[in-house]
């Protein structure tokens, strides 16, 4: 087992409210993690996407004494580069190098974050990139993360959350390097800062680390932020797009988070109900095994991004406000309507019905060996440790399997019909022929199901009445957003 | 103090460790063949109380070689999980739920993997219900044909991606007879099909599920000697089969291929610049020396890099690729382009560069810095028990043996500027490279 320590410095001086974790361990590697404390909800109102540019400009471009170019070179022999990650909150810069050459990556690594070059032509590349990942990599190649974002814009409408952290394009065109030079200024301190190290780095390293960054300004973390606006009825937006399937994402605000009293028991509903890219969840079983719907079907009450192309989640994306999620892969046009009242058929038998003796033991237990595998990376467990700090508990491991050896059965089901249900939703489809699908969406008629082989009476019994299974949809509820006006 | 003291023991150990092995693979293994011929392979780590266990079938897209059964390796790796008499799927889900276990498959073309992540005290439980699934599967027709619409589903979500497309169409342009012909996926006509293949799957499993195909490896917070009791235990009746695939042959390409993909929504060009490559090789340099090149020439810190995506910032993707195969592949250059009217010029500077790399050998200080990185990548990618085993199962895939990985690092060690010319002279050559390039279909178009 690794140490966990935690340094809390509330010493006067220069350090002051600079938080330290450090993971040492015997390990031939060690791994930096250097959050501060904001991201795109302290983006100004006129300009989304400035936090996530400045930290990709850091990360992404040159410092004062080297061009990108010679920072690249100097990092290619020793396979290492510096990745950030912009959340609404926390922004991440983290690496891996060998102790080999851990001197020569951090005077680059400390550059980098502390002396940024601001130079024009890496502004315009990282800017461009900006755009292109909107524009193209998630507007257009990602039907599935493109729902799962919009929900996410859409149901933050108005607050600080209500925007894509990478921003919108009319915003990113406009941003200048002055913008984010300002950012940087404003909110680059160490008052919200927390340096993370973890793996065979030597003691003297830290000291270095911590006087390194002591010479920044002071900077404040994001204060309290506003409740999301309220859900009064079901309600769904269809993206337009010219592609093969439908995609849904289904959800809404719910107010609970890690360190939360009901949050445990959220987790263990969570995880019956759709455990992240595991067969074992309920939607999973229902949808796709039992009827060969699509390729998967899961449930979340923390956010998950790029869930398509990793099975846990990244660390520091720790938020003061989420939303329980369900995210429907993508099914064959015939079958939508079907597979989204199957959904929410699902979803309010769990809400009226919640889980059984059987079925919360099992996922009691699963779990408390489950979260042994999120930390299974040095680098996890450092961002782990780094969010347990953010949320005020303990090593998540711990507060989690401490958590679910007193939990029971009444208290997941308690808590799953204080916090989820299955109306006032807010549903984002991506979908080719988005009249079409808006006409199938507020009609009353029965979507019947037919398979290409035999099923169980049970399964068809069900059917029936799934296939009139209502959404609660108001025609006045539906609206079609062409996919080139997203993100705009 | 006590603190201090154990880094400073830390540091010695790395250090003899350095010292007296140039081992890029850290880890001591123990590879063993069962009498029915299945092979395992033990790799104890540090990594406290997981153990990852990977199981490889030799077989993969490059053995689907009838026509219309494109997709099959990995439609197979979906019906592997549904079950057997002992273990119905609910039960096989309930013992992986108890042992909190993440558990997954995938498919390639030269492999199919399946792994599971678990905390130590479960691995004869898992490892006893994973020998009963490669032994006793058993699937009815309506299982199989419901199976089918989740592969379907998987091409679905797939298909939003131009890349997957992009390959789909660079394989089918730069291959004629070799199954590398279509991915792994397979052509959406033929996964269509697969409800009507419920025969033909029995026909799969009862060719390749067998043990000499297979090769069982576990990683983590293990003791050799017990795993092996358990796999003699749970895998040692399994009956070896005697099915050779005939893999047929590509023949030498005869001249340059071009073709063109549009896409229905707005992206960015795409461009693909490709040559016949070498196979896989742990004793011939051509493969090394053109892994190599692919950086010297197209990685972050290449000239050309610099040149289309820093300075003049018309390319925002850069990258050559000479993946391991078994069978000779493909080596390619991948560029993304910002504005359609710059294709053309990036297409003349990525040829220019292969025309340089064939007239001049690098310096041997770059080649070095390239040594470095894959070395050093290499070893900062091996941080836990899974990615050991997954690793381990991508080298397995290609010889059996972890011990390829150092002889490969060692080609790796040895290469010089000239090995690296001289591969460049023999495979990137105008007969051998197939251009596909992939842009917004343009309005009006056929739909």
């Amino acid at each position: 087992m690794t140490r966990l320590l935690l340094s809390l410095l509330f010493a006067s001086g220069a350090w002051a409210q600079m938080k330290v974790v450090t993971l040492p361990s015997r390990s031939a590697l060690v791994n930096i993690r250097v959050v501060w404390g904001v991201g795109a909800a302290a983006d100004p109102a006129d300009k989304p996407g400035l936090a996530n540019l400045t930290a990709a400009l850091l990360a992404d471009g040159g410092t004062r004494e080297l061009t990108y170019k010679q920072v690249l070179d100097a990092l290619f022999p020793m396979a290492a580069s510096v990745s950030n990650q912009v959340d609404k909150e926390m922004t991440t810069f983290s690496g891996q190098t060998h102790v080999d050459n851990l001197t020569a990556y951090y005077k680059l690594f400390r550059a980098m974050l502390l002396d940024p070059g601001w130079r024009p032509d890496d502004f315009q590349r990282v800017k461009d990139n900006t755009i292109n990942f909107l524009r193209v990599s998630l507007r257009g190649n990602n039907d599935e993360e493109l729902g799962k974002e919009v929900l996410y814009n859409l149901l933050y409408e108005g607050t600080p959350y209500g925007h894509h952290n990478a921003g919108t394009i009319s915003s990113l065109e406009k941003l200048t390097l002055e913008d984010c030079r300002r950012f940087y200024q404003t909110h680059y301190g160490r008052a919200n800062l927390i340096l993370g190290l973890a793996g065979g780095y030597p003691p003297p390293f830290l000291e270095q680390m911590r006087k390194d960054f002591s010479g920044l300004p002071e900077g404040s973390a994001t204060g309290t932020l506003p409740p999301p606006p309220s859900i009064k009825h079901t309600r769904a937006v269809i993206v337009e797009k010219d592609t093969r399937s439908v995609a849904y994402s289904i959800g809404y605000p719910i107010d609970v988070r890690r360190g939360d009293p009901d949050y445990p028991a959220l987790l263990v509903a969570q995880s019956y109900f759709g455990q992240h890219r595991e067969s074992g969840g309920l939607l999973f079983q229902r949808m796709r095994e039992l009827r060969g719907l699509n390729y998967g079907d899961y449930a979340y009450i923390e956010y998950f991004p790029r869930g398509m192309f990793q099975f846990e989640p990244s660390p520091n994306l720790a938020r003061q406000q989420q939303i329980f999620q369900m995210w429907i892969r993508p099914v064959e046009p015939p079958t939508a309507k079907f597979a989204l009242r199957l959904a929410l058929y699902e979803l309010d038998k769990l809400v009226s019905e919640g889980l059984s003796q059987e079925a919360f033991e099992r996922t009691r237990d699963f779990l408390a060996k489950y979260v042994n595998l999120l930390t299974k990376t040095k680098s996890a467990e450092l961002g782990y440790a780094i969010d347990s700090l953010y949320y005020g508990i303990p090593d998540y491991n711990r507060y989690v399997k401490s958590a679910l050896a007193r939990l029971t059965r009444e208290q997941v089901n308690r808590a799953i019909r204080k916090h989820l249900r299955a109306d006032r939703l807010q549903i984002v489809a991506v979908s080719r022929n988005a009249e079409a699908l808006r006409s199938a969406l507020e009609s009353d008629a029965p979507s019947p199901m037919t398979y290409n082989s035999p099923k169980p009476p049970e399964i068809l019994e069900e059917d029936r009445i799934v296939e009139k299974w209502s959404l609660g949809l108001r025609p006045e509820d539906i609206r079609i957003i062409p996919v080139e006006k997203i993100f705009e | 103090m006590a603190s201090n003291f154990a880094w400073l023991l830390a540091l010695a150990g790395l250090s003899a460790a350095a010292a007296t092995s140039p081992r890029v693979f850290p880890f001591a293994y123990t590879q063993e063949d069962l009498p029915n011929g299945l092979r395992l392979v033990t790799i104890p780590t540090d990594y406290p109380n997981i153990v990852a266990l990977c199981i490889v079938v030799q077989t993969g897209s490059r053995n689907e070689i009838e026509p219309g059964k494109t997709g099959f390796a990995h439609l197979f790796e979906h019906v592997m999980f549904k079950g057997t008499e002992q273990y119905p799927p609910e039960k096989y889900e309930a013992v992986l739920k108890r042992a909190g276990a993440a558990s997954n498959a995938f498919t390639s073309d030269d492999l199919t993997a399946y792994h599971t992540t678990f905390s130590k005290e479960d691995l004869e439980t898992i490892l006893a219900m994973e020998a009963d699934r490669f032994q006793h599967l058993k699937y009815s027709p309506a299982e199989f044909k419901t199976e089918t619409l989740a592969v379907l589903g998987e091409y679905n979500k797939n298909s939003a991606n131009p890349l997957n497309k992009l390959f789909e169409v660079l394989r089918e342009t730069a291959f004629d007879r070799h199954t590398y012909r279509h991915t792994t996926m397979g052509f959406l006509k033929d996964i269509q099909d697969m409800p009507n293949q419920y025969a033909y799957s029995l026909q799969f499993f009862d060719r390749y599920y067998r043990p000499e195909y297979t090769t069982v490896i576990v990683a983590g917070d293990i003791e050799t000697h017990s795993v092996r009791a358990l796999v003699d235990r749970y895998w040692g009746n399994w009956k070896r089969g005697n099915y050779r695939a005939a893999i047929p042959a590509e023949l030498p390409q005869q001249g340059p291929r071009t073709n063109q993909v549009e896409w229905p929504t707005r992206t960015l060009p795409w461009l693909a610049v490709s040559y016949r490559g070498p196979a896989y090789s742990d004793t011939a340099k051509d493969m090394v020396a053109l892994d190599a090149l692919s950086y010297l020439a197209f990685s972050e810190n290449s000239d050309l890099y610099q040149k289309l995506v820093i300075q003049e910032q018309k390319v925002d993707v850069l990258e050559g690729d000479n993946e391991d195969h078994v069978d000779p592949y493909l080596f390619t250059v991948l560029a993304r382009v910002k504005k359609p009217q710059d294709v053309a010029y990036v297409e003349q500077q990525v040829l220019e560069t292969v025309k340089q790399f064939r007239e001049r050998a690098v310096s041997g200080e770059r080649l070095e810095a390239v040594k470095k990185h894959l070395r050093y990548s290499f070893s900062l990618r091996l941080d836990n028990s899974e990615t050991v085993a997954l690793t381990v199962a991508s080298y397995v895939a290609l010889r059996r043996t972890p011990a390829t990985i150092d002889r490969v690092y060692d080609l790796y060690a040895q290469l010089t500027p000239d090995d690296v010319r001289n591969a460049a002279r023999r495979y990137l050559a105008e007969q051998n490279r197939t251009i596909v390039t992939l842009a917004t279909r343009q309005a009006g178009g056929a739909k």
